[in-house]
């Protein structure tokens, strides 16, 4: 696709000095926040009970589980954030699926929108923490595999972001593009696929990236309420649990759900770069 | 006229609902247009221009009376292929090279792969355009944007061109340049297609048509037409003929004479 990309961005001729741009900013707020973190425990005399060192969370990380016999905690932190990773994934790709199939079926049929769009809202508003055990106690009754459940939990909450922004982008159309089209006899179909699907890519991929962190956070939800003893949720759980006696794995538990809902959105926002990369708007 | 028009408006009235009361855009307006004729309308701001080149493009149906165009509906024409419109801005798609954008009515019309790409270059490189077909869009000045535009209306070979204030935007010299271009395009077209051409610049009117439509301000009419018997091809000379001056001041008074 790029034309002469030098030209919209002079950085790009100076990719040591872009590389560096990119980087320089995201590793100083690292610094920054691990400042702070050792900081304010000097500050304000945090026990090692209250904010572990961040010597002691590494510690904790080459630490084996189970008493010594278990694999090390980061280990077992990255097969459950795959674990995770992979529920939230299902979520994500079910999500839009479905935000899609609503967005087409509301441009097409207004009246569809006006009556169905209450209850997508609504779904919303209903706490994901009441819907989640529904959901998974309800699947498992019907004989469900306890992921499909989960996928499920995870998808209540991507669909939302993708329904929204779908639509306000196959409706974010010029008046004159689409007289241009009517001018060519052009068929819905076609004025679709050429036209209002591009132009409503921007808006889809900035909902797709929200959709990206919620299916992340369904995931977890879904993992809390029952199921299989696997994933961050269970993590989570399990070092709030002990976190008298060990501190830091709760705080490695929720870095692992921060890193994966990160991974996630980094690899929607470079498919956008991907897709959408060169051009500009109108 | 003897000939059968391509285009007849037949007492067309349009008025559009708006919040402070209903606008009548256009009152009874009678007007016959002949095949591979080139008009200019022109008329005060609010006229009412654009609302006759939407009439014609069925982009607007008529409160009152009937538009014909080659004996047919303004739809049945739209749908047969017949308009090649151009926006007072040039509407091309972001996200398509201006080559694709020049395709993209070829691509409608199912024309094959290797010929719709032939035919847009070699359109590009009539609008002066060859070496910025794989360019997007914003990497194009506004005239330029404005000559694809005109690319992607020439593309199928349409009958009819239905132009609104296409060079509004651009500066004089830029202008008469294309204005040049744009008359050997049709004189070289064979059939010549039928232009209507909205304009503000009474010059520009005056050198481009055949005939020059003049429409009194809102609600509006067919104020008067004047033929423009200068010989073509017209070229840079042609402005300094003295009968191009005199038709100048012709049109100028007649709308002048409107605002008293
Ligand atoms: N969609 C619409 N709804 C309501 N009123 C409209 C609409 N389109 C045009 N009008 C009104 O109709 C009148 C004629 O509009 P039109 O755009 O045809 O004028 P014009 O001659 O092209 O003007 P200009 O030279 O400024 O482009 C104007 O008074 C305008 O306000
Ligand atoms: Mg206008």
């Amino acid at each position: 696709m790029g034309y002469d990309a030098s030209r919209a961005d002079p950085g790009t001729a100076w990719p040591v000095g872009t590389a560096l741009r990119r980087v320089l900013p995201v590793a100083s707020v690292i610094l920054v926040l691990l400042g702070l973190w050792e900081g304010s425990k000097l500050l304000f005399d945090f026990s090692d009970q209250r904010l572990p060192h961040l010597a002691a969370l590494v510690e904790a990380m080459f630490t084996p589980t189970q008493g010594g016999t278990g694999p090390l905690l980061l280990v077992q932190m990255l097969v459950n954030a795959w674990a995770t990773f992979r529920i939230a994934l299902g979520g994500f790709l079910l999500g839009t699926l479905l935000g899609f199939g609503l967005a087409g079926l509301f441009l097409r049929v207004s009246v569809l929108e006006r009556g169905l769009m209450p209850y997508v809202i609504g779904s919303q508003t209903v706490p994901i923490l009441a819907i989640a055990p529904m959901v998974i106690v309800g699947f498992g009754r019907l004989g469900a595999a306890p992921w499909a459940a989960k996928v499920l939990v995870s998808t209540y909450l991507s669909f939302f972001p993708v329904t929204i922004g779908m639509l306000r982008g196959l409706r974010a159309v010029s008046p004159q593009s689409l007289d241009l089209m009517r001018s060519y006899a052009a068929s819905s179909t076609q004025t679709f696929w050429k036209l209002r699907l591009p132009s409503a890519l921007p808006f889809l991929f900035t909902s797709l990236k929200i959709a990206a962190s919620a299916s992340v956070i369904g995931a977890i939800v879904a993992e809390l309420s029952a199921g299989p003893r696997e994933g961050l949720g269970v993590m989570i759980l399990d070092a709030a649990q002990s976190y008298n006696s060990r501190p830091p794995a709760l705080y490695l538990a929720i870095l692992a759900a921060g890193l994966v809902g990160v991974t996630f959105y980094s690899l929607v926002a470079l498919a956008e770069h991907l897709v959408v990369g060169t051009r500009r708007a109108e | 006229m003897s000939i059968v028009p391509i285009i007849e408006f037949d007492r067309v009235s349009k008025i559009y609902p708006s919040g402070s009361g209903p606008i009548t855009a256009l009152h009874e307006v009678s007007l016959r247009i002949a095949a591979g004729e080139f008009i200019a309308l022109i008329g005060p701001s609010g006229c009412g221009k654009t609302t006759l080149m939407r009439l014609i493009g069925d982009l607007e149906q008529p409160s009152a009376g009937t538009v014909r165009v080659k004996a047919k509906s303004p739809d049945q024409a739209r749908r047969d292929r017949d308009y090649g419109i151009v926006f007072q801005s040039p509407v091309l798609y972001a996200w398509r090279t201006i080559c694709k954008n020049v395709e993209l009515p070829l691509e409608l019309m199912g024309y094959p792969r290797q010929q719709r790409h032939e035919r847009a270059m070699s359109l590009l490189r009539l609008v002066g355009l060859g070496d910025f077909s794989q360019a997007y869009p914003h990497q194009l000045s506004g005239g330029m944007q404005q000559r694809a535009a005109i690319a992607r209306a020439l593309s199928f070979a349409p009958s009819i061109l239905l132009m609104d204030e296409p060079f509004g935007a651009l500066d004089e010299i830029t202008r008469e340049r294309l204005q040049l271009e744009l008359l050997s395009i049709w004189a070289e077209s064979d059939p010549r297609p039928t232009v209507i051409f909205v304009t503000h610049s009474i010059p520009e009117a005056v050198f481009l048509a055949d005939r020059v439509v003049v429409l009194s301000p809102r609600p509006g009419r067919v104020q008067r037409i004047i033929e423009v018997n200068l010989p073509r091809p017209r070229a840079f000379e042609t402005r300094e003929d003295p009968r191009f001056f005199t038709l100048l001041t012709e049109v100028r008074e007649c709308l002048r004479a409107m605002e008293g």
